[in-house]
């Protein structure tokens, strides 16, 4: 044990407290996706469910998506996994605060990733402390409640909600990411693979605009693989 | 419609799950060091900047220019919650006077 050690309750406050602006962005989120999955005929405990077992919003999007759009269940499941293929990249850069941690400890921490974990990770960074399993596990599950309570208040309003739009709640998502990239910036060594990634994405996605999720993952595998091959200093 | 909804929740739970353990369980067998450690290390950040570049692809002019300030905003205090909050009351703000 280190000699810095806090007590694992604390750290999953800090990682709750820490997680708060993901869990607002998110929020919003998750109220919309309860409204159209309403509409679509899931019924409350199935959006309930599809929150807690799948817990990614774009994913869950998507699968609804194809649904209605009567593509299938192997359509829903596959686009949805497609587009979840990044969190792989996640749980990845998660090693270090999961290896040498028992294993119900890695099954819980691996279930409560997501693209959240990134600016959770960064936010722990940059207090200098490690980014701990304890301080993840906070900050994922107090996402994951935030996330399965208000797809499902979204799911029972389904009606009569004031129009997000209206207090730029919509924009909220978009501005987390945005605001994420400055602490996630390394130094120059990430000039390249930077472009790379944001390059690929732009012409992938507006040569195949339906295959977006697949330029997600081709643009941050690209990005990485140049930031391998060329020797940053 | 009923089964195929319970159905995609739990096929899509199962593939979502897999995907979790599978990154993880990738990292475990690649080198710490050298070029495989460069390239996991530049990750985070790869992705990050391909989902702002896919978000920027779909925002409207708006969005773009509110984009920008959010990022301006963040460069200067580093600050997530400051900066997420100020691009909301811009965009609404902007929605106000009838951008």
């Amino acid at each position: 044990m280190s000699q810095d050690d806090i007590s694992p309750i604390a750290e999953i406050l800090l990682g709750a407290r820490d997680m708060l602006p993901m869990t607002l962005a998110a929020s919003t989120y998750g109220i919309a996706f309860g409204l159209l999955a309403t509409q679509s005929g899931f019924s409350l405990l199935q959006i309930l469910s599809m929150s807690a077992f799948v817990y990614g919003g774009s994913a869950q999007l998507v699968a609804l998506d194809q649904l209605v759009a009567g593509a299938g269940v192997g359509a829903a499941v596959l686009a949805g996994a497609a587009l979840n293929m990044r969190v792989l990249l996640i749980t990845a850069s998660m090693r270090d605060a999961m290896v040498g941690r028992p294993w119900w400890q890695v099954l819980m921490g691996v279930y409560l990733a997501t693209d959240a974990s990134i600016a959770l990770m960064q936010t722990g960074k940059s207090r200098r402390a490690l980014s701990s399993y304890w301080y993840l596990f906070g900050g994922g599950t107090s996402l994951l409640i935030a996330w399965i309570f208000t797809t499902s208040i979204g799911g029972i309003l389904s009606k009569g909600i004031p129009d997000p739009t209206r207090f730029g709640l919509d924009f909220a998502l978009v501005a987390v990411f945005v605001a994420m990239l400055p602490g996630l910036w390394r130094g120059r060594a990430d000039i390249l693979p930077w472009i790379v990634a944001g390059g690929t994405v732009l012409t992938f996605a507006t040569m195949f605009p339906a295959q977006s999720s697949w330029a997600l993952i081709l643009g941050a595998v690209l990005g990485g693989v140049t930031a391998g091959v060329v020797r940053g200093d | 419609m009923e089964t195929e909804i319970w159905l995609t929740i739990l096929g899509l739970g199962v593939a979502s799950y897999a995907i979790r353990l599978g990154g993880f369980l990738l990292a475990l067998r690649l080198p710490r060091t050298g070029p495989w450690a460069r390239g996991m290390d530049a990750l985070p950040g790869c992705l990050i900047m391909s989902l702002v570049a896919l978000m920027m692809l779909k925002a409207g002019p708006l969005e773009q220019v509110a984009s920008l300030f959010v990022l301006l905003i963040a460069v200067k205090t580093r600050n997530l919650p400051i900066s997420m909050i100020a691009g909301m009351i811009f965009v609404a703000g902007a929605r106000l006077m009838g951008f």
